[in-house]
């Protein structure tokens, strides 16, 4: 009975479902705008609302959370600049869409699917959390590093149509990643010695050049075509297309969910490997993907908003933060009073069940927000490239200098813009670069540890592999997708396929 | 060129102005936390510096540049004026920098305004590892050699300055030292199982403790502490450790050497009852901290004996890059 009345405190009392209301609208603008960022919006807010009660403060991050993970869709869409890393996958499928004059479904699909996912990821969070939450904590290093091998492997995805320059474009990701001085032994990685790069490459700006500039950049080759009309007719996708699309929304649903979970994986990878198992299991997507498929909206969104109820599950049952923004989040129910840990939710269950509450709220105003106001969005592509280019070079330079208040991350970033366009041109993908920057601290990391607690011994290695359930199931995965992407594979593919039909003849 | 000589002018007379303590402060003054949103540093700043803000009547904006273990932060803020309009709010580990080879400067070019708390590092195990206490863990280390995995946070971090401690009382012990992010992501992978001992700050592990998640062995304090008032601690358990003990990171505020003195202690007053604040003790209550408030001559001498004790450990372990006699610190008094 309590924990009922606890879940419904944010529906019953105006002030909290206002806070509710305007962090969601706030989070949905921040969430757009390449470099302003959620981890960054409620680290503010902690000192901000320091004198707050503890619940106004919680709802307001909460809803802060909850539309910022959504907003990055929407200039992903629009502009081909993801506004998040979560968003980078589905700027794949939601760029052409718009370049088609369709940015009006795009966003209407991707709100109502992000509404789904969140759903699922709260659900999740409601009725299993401690169950979830065992099993994240299973994962050991090496199944951590496993994990990012799968991650690598999705270059064969993000690819397009050469799969050679899609490994170089990895590679590259990789090598940009590892740059700065290394966490576990302090030591420059090349870094020249040179002050500048000893922190490293600022992640966000190589998204936003590589993304933003270079495509202000592409655009300049178009000054005179005429800007897309876009169709504003169907924003709200019709039950048809939601039911036909369930099953996959379910699946990446899953995928976000335990990925938002695992502490040290966060919605980003989540969507990358949603989008990914999308492409695999869709038979015959209506058009390609990379060309505007549908699926290939539904699947990083449903998982990336199902994410953020996986990422509080750690952190109600454990005191571990899922991710940037609920480490934060921990900060802050330490400053209030509370003690995040294990022994949360049974000294104070309330706790945990306002902020079910709240997020099942945010959810709510997320979809109301997202659906309204798209007309004007959609006026920002039909908009003259005359302005649209210097528009867009703007928002890159003010969200590459918020990141760090940093100079050198703009010049970072016009850098990676200006390499990105050659890229382009040259037809080398640029989704594999940032694949590859989210995933080699994972993967470098990750191996050492994993290698470093076997005393460096190979053998013990995989002995721990095999003899773990968890390990020996990724490790499979891992040897079939990898073999699925062989021409060995295909061969074998087509000889079967060939056989049936001979069967078939007779 | 007229525009630049008007700006250095009304600059010149900012600052000097900004001498006068009385009117201090006249601008916004900036505050750059040395660590990463969400971290303890962050929380402890960020938890003190609204009541501190009261105190001064001004606004103090925090921003987070973290980086090449705070050393990124460090050099912004001694790259800027020693005007008292921008604080250095770190922890302990700039002491170190400079024998661990990761920069040229430290908290010498700077000079406290109010060295806040101290940690109490303790050394918990996985709740299924094969011993209970600190004497069975050493034996078990003895029995399975290069078996037992510590967690650390990379060298010149609080786990692998305890355990060089406990190498130089207990001997070498024959470990696998696993690295990781910080003593969060550490702590989980005890829980899951993936290391067996870590030794931690308090703070971090007391709610794991209670829930039963992890173990405590053993305390690094002289007398027992009030969170954990079961646990044994180090130096009723082998009196080698009197040597160095008391000893924890902290956190502090800090201004560029050369700071106006009047502008120091108006700071140093402000922290020092923002500190005092119950919220904020109670906030150090439950993290686990103790609660140091030092200002003027006793933070600068709790500083140096800081620096001494712990360089000159990490040099006898074998850890350094460069010896702390090359940069004047003192040995320790044995």
């Amino acid at each position: 009975m309590d924990a009922l009345s606890a879940f419904f405190t944010v529906f019953a009392n105006p002030e909290l479902l206002a806070l509710v209301a305007v962090g969601t609208f706030a989070g949905v603008y921040i969430g757009a705008i390449p470099g302003l960022s959620v981890t960054m919006a409620v680290s503010i807010l902690i000192s901000f609302t320091f004198s707050w009660d503890v619940y106004p403060a919680i709802a307001l991050m909460i809803g802060i959370f909850m539309g910022g993970v959504y907003g990055g869709s929407r200039t992903a869409i629009l502009l081909n600049i993801p506004g998040a890393p979560s968003a980078i996958a589905t700027a794949m499928d939601g760029y052409p869409m718009a370049q088609r004059g369709e940015a009006g479904e795009a966003i209407g699909i991707t709100t109502v699917m992000s509404f789904f996912g969140g759903f699922i990821g709260i659900a999740v969070l409601a009725l299993a959390a401690p169950t979830v939450s065992d099993f994240a904590l299973g994962f050991q290093p090496r199944d951590y590093m496993l994990l990012a091998v799968l991650g690598i492997l999705l270059v064969g995805s993000l690819s397009g149509e050469s799969l050679v320059k899609g490994i170089f474009s990895g590679a590259l990701g990789i090598l940009i990643g590892l740059v700065g001085m290394d966490p576990l032994t302090f030591t420059g990685r090349f870094t020249y010695d040179l002050p500048l790069l000893q922190s490293g490459i600022s992640f966000i700006a190589v998204m936003i050049g590589m993304f933003g500039v270079s495509e202000a950049l592409a655009q300049i080759h178009h000054l005179d075509t005429p800007a897309i009309k876009q169709k504003i007719n169907r924003i709200v996708p019709s039950f048809g297309t939601i039911r036909k699309h369930l099953p996959l929304s379910l699946q990446t649903s899953t995928i976000g969910v335990i990925i938002g979970a695992l502490p040290g994986t966060g919605g980003d990878i989540a969507a990358l490997m949603a989008y990914d198992h999308a492409k695999r299991v869709t038979r015959k997507p209506e058009r390609p993907f990379g060309k505007g498929a549908i699926e290939g909206l539904v699947a990083p969104e449903t998982a990336n908003n199902a994410a953020v109820g996986g990422a509080f599950i750690p952190m109600m049952t454990l005191g571990i933060p899922g991710d940037a923004v609920t480490a934060i989040m921990i900060g802050a129910l330490f400053i209030h009073g509370l003690n995040p840990g294990p022994m949360l939710m049974i000294d104070q269950p309330d706790m945990f069940w306002f902020i079910v509450g709240a997020l099942v709220v945010a959810n709510f105003f997320m979809l109301i927000f997202g659906l309204t106001g798209i007309k004007l969005f959609t006026k920002i592509v039909e908009m003259p490239r005359a302005v649209l280019i210097p528009l867009i070079m703007l928002l890159s330079i003010v969200g590459a200098y918020a990141v760090n208040n940093s100079i050198t991350d703009v010049y970072w970033m016009l850098a990676f813009g200006v390499l990105g366009y050659f890229m382009r041109l040259y037809g080398y993908p640029l989704g594999p670069i940032i694949l590859g920057v989210i995933l080699s601290r994972l993967l470098d990391d990750n191996w050492r540890r994993a290698i470093i607690s076997e005393r460096e011994d190979l053998g013990r290695f995989f002995w721990g592999i095999v003899t773990s359930p968890l390990s020996l199931t990724l490790f499979i995965a891992v040897i079939l997708i990898f073999v699925s992407q062989t021409p060995l594979w295909t061969r074998i593919k087509a000889r079967h396929a060939a056989r049936k039909e001979k069967a078939t003849d007779q | 060129m007229k525009h630049v000589i008007l700006g250095a002018v009304s600059a010149l007379a900012l600052s000097s102005a900004a001498t006068f303590a009385q009117d201090y402060p006249t601008k916004e003054i900036q505050g750059i936390i040395q660590w990463g949103a969400g971290g303890s540093t962050d929380t402890v700043m960020r938890a003190v510096t609204p009541h501190a803000e009261e105190v001064l009547g001004g606004t103090i904006v925090m921003q987070n540049v973290t980086g090449g273990v705070g050393a990124i932060a460090l050099n912004q803020v001694e790259a800027g004026q020693a005007d008292g309009y921008t604080l250095l709010m770190g922890a302990e580990n700039p002491l170190l920098y400079k024998v661990m080879g990761l920069g040229q400067k430290d908290y010498s070019d700077f000079t406290p305004v109010d060295i806040l708390a101290r940690g109490t590092p303790v050394l918990v195990a996985r709740a299924d590892a094969p011993f209970d206490d600190y004497a069975g863990m050493l034996a078990y280390i003895a029995e399975n050699p290069g078996e037992v995995r510590f967690g650390s946070t990379g060298p010149g971090g609080l786990p692998s300055v305890v355990t060089a401690m406990i190498n130089a009382v207990e001997g070498e012990q024959d470990v696998i030292s696993v690295p990781y992010d910080g003593d969060g992501p550490a702590l989980t992978a005890l829980q899951g199982g993936a290391i067996d001992v870590m030794p931690a700050v308090l703070g971090a592990a007391i709610e794991g403790i209670r829930a039963g998640a992890m173990k405590p062995l053993l305390v690094f304090e002289t007398e027992a502490v009030d969170a954990l008032p079961d646990v044994p601690v180090a130096t009723a358990a082998n009196e080698g450790y009197n040597k160095y003990l008391p000893w924890g990171p902290f956190f502090g505020i800090f201004v560029k050497k050369g700071t106006p003195d009047d502008v120091v202690e108006k700071l140093s007053a402000a922290y020092t009852e923002a500190a005092e604040q119950p919220d904020f003790t109670e906030l150090m209550d439950n993290r686990g901290f103790t609660l140091l408030n030092l200002t003027g001559e006793e933070a600068q001498s709790f500083l140096e004996d800081w620096q001494s004790t712990t360089a000159w450990l990490m040099q006898d372990a074998g850890q350094t890059k460069a010896s702390p006699e090359e940069f004047g610190i003192a040995k320790p008094a044995e």
